[in-house]
């Protein structure tokens, strides 16, 4: 990243629920840089590609993790 | 002498809850040629006397969210739907319906179906003969076997389908193609479909969205403009927990109905603690759409959510634990080999606790249907650990490493959960009970069953709202919005779809594995308790616990 990449929404908070299909899904709370907090919900297969890209095996390992690594990595 | 009047049925002694919200009265129902003839104290005599003493007797549920457009064919009283009062119900939800369908493009539409309800393949090939191509071939081959009301949707996705063929998954449309969509439209509308579908989320079987989501606005536009001219429904199925995107549709579903005079509804609308503001916005946008004069009706199941996971698949079920997702996440070889592992397994067991797993795993339950020995079939993780000998954490790992993995866990009530929040949602006056998904989801949970929830758990357990406010949310409001005609009260002149029920034993039974879809199909389903007689167009059609060979049942629209 150089040094004058902006300010990334980072997540701080995670918590499941069940989804509409029964599934688990995952809900992250995001900080943004204006402060505000907003809640975004994952399908399961979409909560499982961000916890593998964040190197997470727990719900707390994504917490301070930058919201980017939604996307796949180049 | 005056002649004592003699009518086909009267349901006799019970409280009539007419559907009005009124309180009920003591009275007799009687019926004459599938109508209401007379609410009261009804002298006379009838071919067939019901005794509802100690009996609520109300109109017929209608459940306006359901996908039963093709178990229809083959069982016309949509098991276990009507077993629970529902009379009426609505097919052709999300975008999908069986019509207008060409012969050469039935292969793409059963698959969007198998993905969204999880119908086995022999249900279309080995169930019912596929005669139609037109809504109104659709209607007819319905007809032919009905012990329930039906008002179906026609899906936005197959008119796509229709008129642009393989281009209906690929791009918008052209200006042509939008005016033969309408055409196409209008047809269905005269043929009987009590509104349009669409959906801005479903996928079909290869994860593409369904030809619905490819429309551009004004597509949308101008089929409400269709059903304009019959003052018909539009439904959608709306991005969930996205709340500011569900408010956008809402205000875009209010433009609609407005400029158009439409009515519209999206569902579902889940209450969810994780996003604790999510319903609530949603509703108090629709308020203020509604004081504009729009009519955007949110449908919001009673039932809650739960979630069901093996260890034959990842599941963020077990987030909460990283060890335990670090195995799971394992290709199938490793995952079993150290699942098999007796010292990876001991660090597994100490994660869950000194209770070895009771507090976590213990009330998860064998839900059957799949490899789980019948014995514990239905029975908590606790239970079962109690039966093995074992902790539950172990009970767990060994009972699904004996069956190949394919045991499936429930954990009950894992979303709109709490009847404290959800009870006053449900009594909202602009709150349309509904998003039961009947007939979908079939290999995942039971869809049967909510209106006996909405009694059991919001009415008697809660006191959320009265048992007439409750009959007349599933009667008499859903007919009006939907405008369903002479539907959804008893009163004279109404058709005579009744219910007869205990107030005090009224639920939904536990969700159980059957096997009665066609190949031998799976599905979950939930019997009814405290529905003692359902008539259809004043026919009886299930009484003391079973089904009658009627056949009373009509496209109602």
């Amino acid at each position: 990243m150089g040094e004058d990449a902006l300010e990334e929404a980072v997540i701080v908070g995670a918590d499941i629920v069940a989804g509409h299909d029964g599934t688990a899904e995952l809900v992250v709370r995001l900080l943004h840089p204006d402060g505000s907090e907003h809640p975004v919900l994952l399908d399961e297969d979409t909560g499982l590609k961000l916890m593998e890209a964040c190197g997470a095996s727990g719900l707390e390992d994504l917490y301070g993790q930058s919201w980017r690594r939604i996307l796949p990595q180049a | 002498m005056r002649e004592m009047a003699m009518f086909d049925v009267i349901v006799r002694g019970g409280t009539v809850v007419d559907g009005t919200g009124a309180p009920g009265f003591a009275g007799d129902v009687a019926v004459k040629d599938g109508r209401i003839a007379a609410v009261g104290q009804v002298s006379g005599e009838a071919k067939r006397v019901v005794d509802a003493q100690g009996r609520v007797v109300a109109p017929g549920f209608i459940d306006p969210h359901t996908h039963f457009d093709v178990q229809l064919l083959w069982d016309g009283a949509a098991r276990p739907a009507l077993e629970h009062g529902v009379t009426c119900v609505v097919p052709g939800n999300c975008s999908l319906s069986l019509a207008p369908l060409k012969a050469s493009d039935r292969k793409a539409v059963v698959g969007m179906f198998q993905q969204i309800e999880e119908m086995p393949p022999e249900a279309f090939t080995t169930a019912f003969e596929w005669t139609w191509e037109d809504f109104a071939g659709y209607r007819s081959a319905l007809e032919k076997g009905l012990s329930i009301n039906v008002a179906p949707l026609v899906g936005h996705s197959v008119i796509r389908l229709w008129v642009m063929g393989p281009a209906s998954q690929e791009r918008a449309a052209f200006p042509d193609e939008i005016a033969a969509m309408q055409a196409l439209l209008r047809e269905c509308l005269e043929a009987g479909a009590v509104g349009l579908s669409t959906s801005f989320v479903d996928l079909d079987e290869h994860g593409r969205p369904v030809p619905s989501r490819y429309a551009q606005f004004e597509e949308l536009d101008a089929l409400c403009a269709v059903l304009g001219e019959f003052g018909r429904m539009l439904q959608v199925v709306p991005e969930f927990y996205a709340t500011d995107i569900t408010i956008a549709r809402i205000d875009q579903l209010a433009d609609l109905s407005i400029r158009h005079d439409i009515p519209t509804t999206f569902s579902p609308l889940f209450d969810t603690l994780a996003v604790p503001d999510n319903a609530e916005r949603a509703i108090a946008r629709v308020e203020e759409q509604f004081a504009r004069g729009a009519r955007v009706w949110p449908q919001m199941q009673t039932r809650p959510i739960d979630i069901s996971f093996s260890l034959l698949r990842p599941s963020l079920f077990f987030a909460r634990l990283p060890r335990w997702v670090r195995i799971l996440r394992q290709p199938l070889e490793q995952r079993v080999a150290a699942l098999n592992d007796p010292d990876t397994r001991a660090k597994m067991l100490a994660d869950l606790g000194s209770d070895g797993g009771e507090a976590m795993f213990g009330r998860l339950v064998a839900r059957g249907g799949d490899a789980c020995p019948p014995e514990y079939v239905g029975k908590t993780l606790s239970e079962i650990a109690g039966l093995r000998g074992q902790p539950a954490g172990l009970a767990l790992i060994e009972l699904s490493l004996e069956n190949g993995l394919d045991v499936a866990f429930l954990s009950a009530g894992q979303g709109h959960q709490s009847t404290d929040r959800i009870g006053p949602m449900l009594a909202h006056p602009l709150v349309h009970i509904g998003a039961s998904d009947g007939g979908a989801h079939l290999a995942s949970f039971s869809t049967y069953g909510d209106t006996g929830y909405l009694f059991s758990e919001f009415v008697r357990k809660a006191g959320a709202m009265s048992l007439e406010k409750a009959v007349a949310k599933i009667t008499s409001e859903t007919a009006d919005i939907w405008g369903l005609k002479d539907r959804g009260r008893l009163a004279t002149g109404q058709c005579a779809d009744i219910v007869v029920f205990d107030p005090d034993a009224i639920a939904r039974g536990d969700e159980l594995p059957a096997f009665d879809m066609p190949g031998d199909g799976m599905r979950y389903v939930r019997a009814a308790r405290g529905v003692d007689t359902v008539l259809v167009n004043g026919e009886v059609a299930y009484a003391a616990g079973a089904y009658t060979d009627s056949r009373s049942g009509v496209v109602c629209v």
